[in-house]
C-alpha cells in the first residue's frame, strides 16, 4: 500500500502544502480548511507537517456512531458525507487532531490522500512530504522507533 | 457593479490612529486591474491622499496625514512561489517623499486570508499600540508593555499573548530605531524579513504604531483558474530551478553575491575606499563561496509563503563567544553592510551584527554607510575619540554594535548619526563630508559598490523612491532590450536603464518577491491572469510599472523633489582607485548619462515632470492636467 510519509527535517515552513491541500478540500485557496497543517517547533527555526496517519486501528473510525467512516479504494478513511451527522465523535477520538469539522457544512473532514495522488506531496518543493510505497501500513511506528533510537543515542 | 476578479481578498483596511478607528473599505473591483495592488496602488493612495490643502505640496514624512500603505497583492497567499508579500508605501524621512520597499514572509498570506488587500494607516496615535488583526477582528492594543523591545522580543511577546507561535501569527514591527525616530529605521517582521528604505519604520514610531500583528486568517481565496495558477508557478519554479542566471539564487539564495560581486569591482569594502578583498584583514575568499559561506552555522530552511527557494534560512552560529546564538542568515546586502563595507570578515561577526541590525530595526544597508563612514572619519581623525566616546576600527564587530545602540537609542554622538549619512556628514561637514556615501536626496543605496554598476547609481539617483526603482535586467531581451551593455558607457547604459523601466514597479504591485520574480514576465503575466481572469499581457504589465512610477514622480515634486538632488555624494559618485573598475569615472558622464534618461523616459530635464505626450501615451491625462494645467 501507499502512504504520506512525512520527512520533517526538510520542512522549510512554507506551508504550500496547506493551499494544496485546502484546494482538494473546497475548490478555493483556504488553507483553514486543509487537513494537513503545518506546526512550528523550536520557537520559530523549524517546522513541520502533520496530518492522518491512516491508522492502522482507526479510532476514528471505533468512535463513529452512525458509521459514516469507511475505507476507501486506497486505503484511506474516509468521511461520508451523507452518513456524517457532525457529532464531532470522531475529533475527540483522534489522538493526533487531525479529524476536523467544519461548521459551515456540519460535517468531520479528513485526510482521504485526495483518492490516489496527494495534492500535498506533489505541492512541496522540497520533498518534506512523500507519497510511498510501504511492506506495512505502520511506518510511522518504524519512524518513532528509529527516532528514538536516535535521540537515546544521543542521550547516551 | 463589476464582480470581484479571484485573488483579491476585495477589502482595504483603513486605520484612523488619532481617532483609534478601524474599518474595512470595499475596494471597487473597477479600479483594481488599474492599482493591481503593492506599489500600484500604494502610490495612487500617496498621491491622492497626502497633498496638503491646495494641492501644491505635500505632507511630511511626520505629518499625522502621512499614509502608511501596507499592502499585499493579487498574487500574495496563493500557491505561487514567495507570495507572502509585503510592500510598504509611504512619505519616508530619508529624502522626505515616496518610498516602495518590499519585505515578505507571511505578512501577505496572513492579511488576505483575513480578508483584506491592504492596510492604509493615518493619523497618530495618544498613546503607543499595536494592531490585531484576526479575520473580522481588527483591533488597535495597549503596546505600552512591549516598548523598548527589539522586533523578534516583540514579536516573541506576541506569540506568547495570543498564544499563537510560528506562521499562525505574522508581526510586523519596531525596534528601538523606530521607536526613536532614526531616520534610516526600518520595519521587521517574521524573524528576519526586512522592509527597508527610506526610513519606513520612524514613519511607523512617529504614528505610535509599535506592531501589525496579524492572525492567519480563516477566509478562502478564489482563484478564476486555480490549476493555471498551479501551471504557471509551476512553470516559474522550473525556470529558477534551471536558468542559468536564477539557478544560484535558488540554490543559495543573495549568498553568492559576495563573491561574484567582488569579481566585477562592485562589492563595496571600507567604505569605497578599495576594491581589493586583500586589504581587509584576514579576508579568505575563499571561505565566502557560497556553500562555505552556509555550512558555517547550522542551517535550516525558513520560507516564505508556498516558496520553494534555498534563500531564505535560520542558522545558529556553530563556534566562538556567539556560539549557539539563532541568528537569520544574512542577505548578500548584510553581508556587505555589516562586513565588507565595514572592514569585517568575520562571518560568525558578520552574521550576528546583521540581526542586531534587524532586532533594532535599522537598515543594513545605510547602516554600513554609516558605520564604514564613521570608521574612516575615525581613522583619518575627523572624529575624534571624544567625539564618539570609543574608538572604532575597521571590522571592529563588537564596537559595531556598540555604535549600533548609540544610533538606536540616540545616545551622545548616535543622536547626529541617527539622522542618517547624509545629514550627519552635513552637519560634521568638511572632509568628512567628502567621504560620506548618500545621493543627495536624501537616501543611500543599496550594499552594492556602484561605481561598478552604473545603471543601479543611475536608477537610484533619478528613483522616486528612495532606492532603485527599474531594477536590474531580468530577461532583459523579452522586452526588446539587449541581454547586455557596456557598462562604463554612460549613453548606453542611461538608454538601459529606461528601457527596462516598469518591470519592478509591475512586480512589487503583485505581492511576491523580487526573487521568485526573477524569472520571465509572461509568466508572471500568466500566474496574475490565471488568479484574476485577466488577459494580462507584458506590455500591459509594462505599461503599469511606468504608469505607477509617473505618478510617484508626481508625489515626489510635489515634495519638493528637484533634478538638483538627482546626484551622487563625492564619495558615492568616485572613481575606483583598485580593482577591476580601477580608474572608470562615472562623474565624467553624468550629465550625458541624465540627459539621455531623460530623453528616452519622456521626463522634462529642467522640472523633472514628465511630458504631457507621456502622460497621455500612458493613459494619465489626468496627471497631465495635475501637473501642467492648461498646458497639457
Amino acid at each position: 500500500m501507499s502512504v504520506l510519509r512525512i520527512h520533517p527535517e526538510k520542512c522549510t515552513g512554507c506551508l504550500r502544502c496547506e493551499l494544496a491541500c485546502s484546494y482538494m478540500q473546497t475548490g478555493d485557496f483556504q488553507p483553514a480548511k486543509s487537513v494537513i497543517r503545518v506546526s512550528p517547533f523550536e520557537g520559530h527555526t523549524s517546522y513541520a507537517p502533520y496530518t492522518c496517519t491512516q491508522c492502522a486501528e482507526g479510532w476514528c473510525m471505533t468512535a463513529c456512531p452512525v458509521g459514516a467512516i469507511t475505507i476507501n479504494a486506497v486505503g484511506a478513511k474516509d468521511v461520508l458525507d451523507d452518513r456524517c451527522v457532525g457529532c464531532k465523535l470522531c475529533t475527540i477520538a483522534c489522538p493526533y487532531g487531525t479529524m476536523f469539522y467544519d461548521p459551515a457544512t456540519r460535517k468531520a473532514f479528513k485526510c482521504n490522500l485526495c483518492g490516489g495522488a496527494p495534492a500535498c506531496a506533489e505541492a512541496c518543493p522540497t520533498a518534506a512530504i512523500t507519497y510511498e510505497d510501504v511492506t506495512t501500513g505502520d511506518w510511522l511506528g518504524d519512524f518513532a522507533r528509529e527516532r528514538t533510537e536516535r535521540v537515546l543515542a544521543g542521550v547516551r | 457593479m463589476t464582480a470581484r476578479p479571484g485573488g483579491f481578498a476585495g477589502n482595504l483596511l483603513r486605520v484612523d490612529l488619532t481617532r483609534r478607528t478601524c474599518r474595512a473599505e470595499p475596494w471597487a473591483p473597477e479600479t483594481m486591474r488599474e492599482l493591481l495592488g503593492g506599489v500600484g496602488l500604494g502610490a495612487m493612495i500617496l498621491y491622492r491622499e497626502t497633498a496638503t490643502k491646495g494641492g501644491k505640496g505635500n505632507v511630511a514624512w511626520d505629518h499625522p496625514d502621512n499614509r502608511l500603505v501596507l499592502g499585499t497583492g493579487p498574487l500574495a497567499g496563493l500557491p505561487v512561489w514567495g507570495t507572502g508579500g509585503l510592500t510598504v508605501c509611504t512619505i519616508g524621512p530619508g529624502t522626505n517623499g515616496p518610498t516602495s520597499t518590499q519585505a515578505n514572509g507571511f505578512f501577505g498570506t496572513n492579511l488576505k486570508y483575513c480578508g483584506y488587500d491592504a492596510i492604509i494607516i493615518h493619523g497618530q496615535a495618544k498613546d503607543w499600540v499595536y494592531l490585531y488583526i484576526n479575520d473580522d477582528v481588527v483591533e488597535l492594543r495597549d503596546a505600552r508593555a512591549l516598548m523598548g523591545l527589539d522586533t523578534w522580543d516583540t514579536q516573541g511577546a506576541l506569540y506568547q499573548e495570543t498564544g499563537l507561535a510560528g506562521h499562525q501569527l505574522s508581526v510586523y514591527s519596531i525596534g528601538p530605531a523606530g521607536e526613536n525616530l532614526v531616520r534610516f529605521a526600518a520595519i521587521q517582521g517574521d524573524y528576519g524579513h526586512v522592509a527597508s528604505k527610506n526610513g519606513c519604520g520612524a514613519v511607523m514610531g512617529k504614528k505610535r504604531l509599535k506592531a501589525v500583528a496579524i492572525v492567519k486568517g480563516t477566509k478562502a481565496l478564489h482563484a478564476a483558474d486555480p490549476r493555471g495558477v498551479v501551471q504557471a508557478a509551476d512553470e516559474m519554479a522550473h525556470d529558477l530551478r534551471t536558468d542559468p542566471s536564477a539557478r544560484s539564487l535558488y540554490e543559495y539564495g543573495t549568498l553568492p553575491g559576495v563573491v561574484n560581486l567582488s569579481k566585477m569591482g562592485a562589492l563595496p569594502i571600507k567604505n569605497y575606499t578599495t576594491n581589493l578583498t586583500s586589504n581587509v584583514a584576514g579576508a579568505d575568499l575563499s571561505a565566502w563561496e557560497a556553500p562555505k559561506l552556509r555550512e558555517n552555522f547550522d542551517h535550516r530552511g525558513h520560507q516564505c509563503n508556498a516558496c520553494g527557494m534555498h534563500h531564505c534560512h535560520m542558522s545558529v552560529i556553530k563556534q566562538g563567544d556567539r556560539k549557539g546564538a539563532i541568528v537569520d542568515e544574512p542577505e548578500y546586502e548584510g553581508w556587505s553592510g555589516c562586513g565588507w563595507a565595514i572592514g569585517s570578515a568575520d562571518r560568525d561577526g558578520v552574521a550576528w551584527l546583521n540581526t542586531e541590525c534587524d532586532r533594532a530595526c535599522v537598515d543594513v544597508n545605510e547602516w554600513g554607510w554609516l558605520c564604514g563612514w564613521v570608521m574612516e572619519c575615525q581613522e583619518k581623525g575627523y572624529i575624534t575619540r571624544e567625539q564618539l566616546g570609543f574608538e572604532l576600527k575597521w571590522g571592529d564587530v563588537k564596537g559595531a554594535h556598540r555604535l549600533l545602540q548609540m544610533v538606536s537609542r540616540r545616545e551622545g554622538l548616535g543622536n547626529v548619526l541617527a539622522e542618517g549619512v547624509k545629514r550627519a556628514a552635513e552637519k560634521l561637514g568638511g572632509p568628512a563630508k567628502e567621504c560620506a556615501i548618500y545621493i543627495e536626496k536624501g537616501a543611500t543605496p543599496r550594499g552594492h559598490d556602484h561605481r561598478a554598476r552604473w545603471e543601479e547609481m543611475l536608477d537610484t539617483c533619478t528613483s522616486s523612491t528612495a532606492t532603485m526603482e527599474t531594477g536590474n535586467p531580468v530577461h532583459p531581451t523579452e522586452i526588446g532590450q539587449p541581454a547586455r551593455v557596456n557598462p562604463f558607457d554612460g549613453e548606453q547604459v542611461a538608454k538601459y536603464v529606461a528601457g527596462l523601466r516598469g518591470r519592478r514597479s509591475f512586480e512589487d504591485s503583485l505581492g511576491i518577491c523580487i526573487f521568485t520574480s526573477r524569472t520571465r514576465l509572461e509568466y508572471l503575466c500568466r500566474a496574475l491572469s490565471a488568479a484574476t481572469g485577466w488577459a494580462f499581457t507584458v506590455d500591459e504589465a509594462l505599461r503599469f510599472g511606468r504608469r505607477t512610477a509617473a505618478i510617484n514622480r508626481a508625489t515626489a515634486l510635489r515634495c519638493g523633489h528637484t533634478g538638483a538632488m538627482e546626484y551622487p555624494s563625492t564619495r558615492y559618485g568616485s572613481t575606483p582607485v583598485d580593482g577591476p573598475a580601477k580608474g572608470q569615472a562615472i562623474r565624467a558622464q553624468w550629465e550625458r548619462m541624465l540627459d539621455t534618461w531623460y530623453a528616452e523616459v519622456g521626463f522634462d530635464r529642467k522640472t523633472g515632470r514628465p511630458w504631457p505626450k507621456t502622460l497621455k501615451g500612458l493613459g494619465l491625462d489626468w496627471l497631465a492636467k495635475d501637473l501642467w494645467g492648461k498646458k497639457a
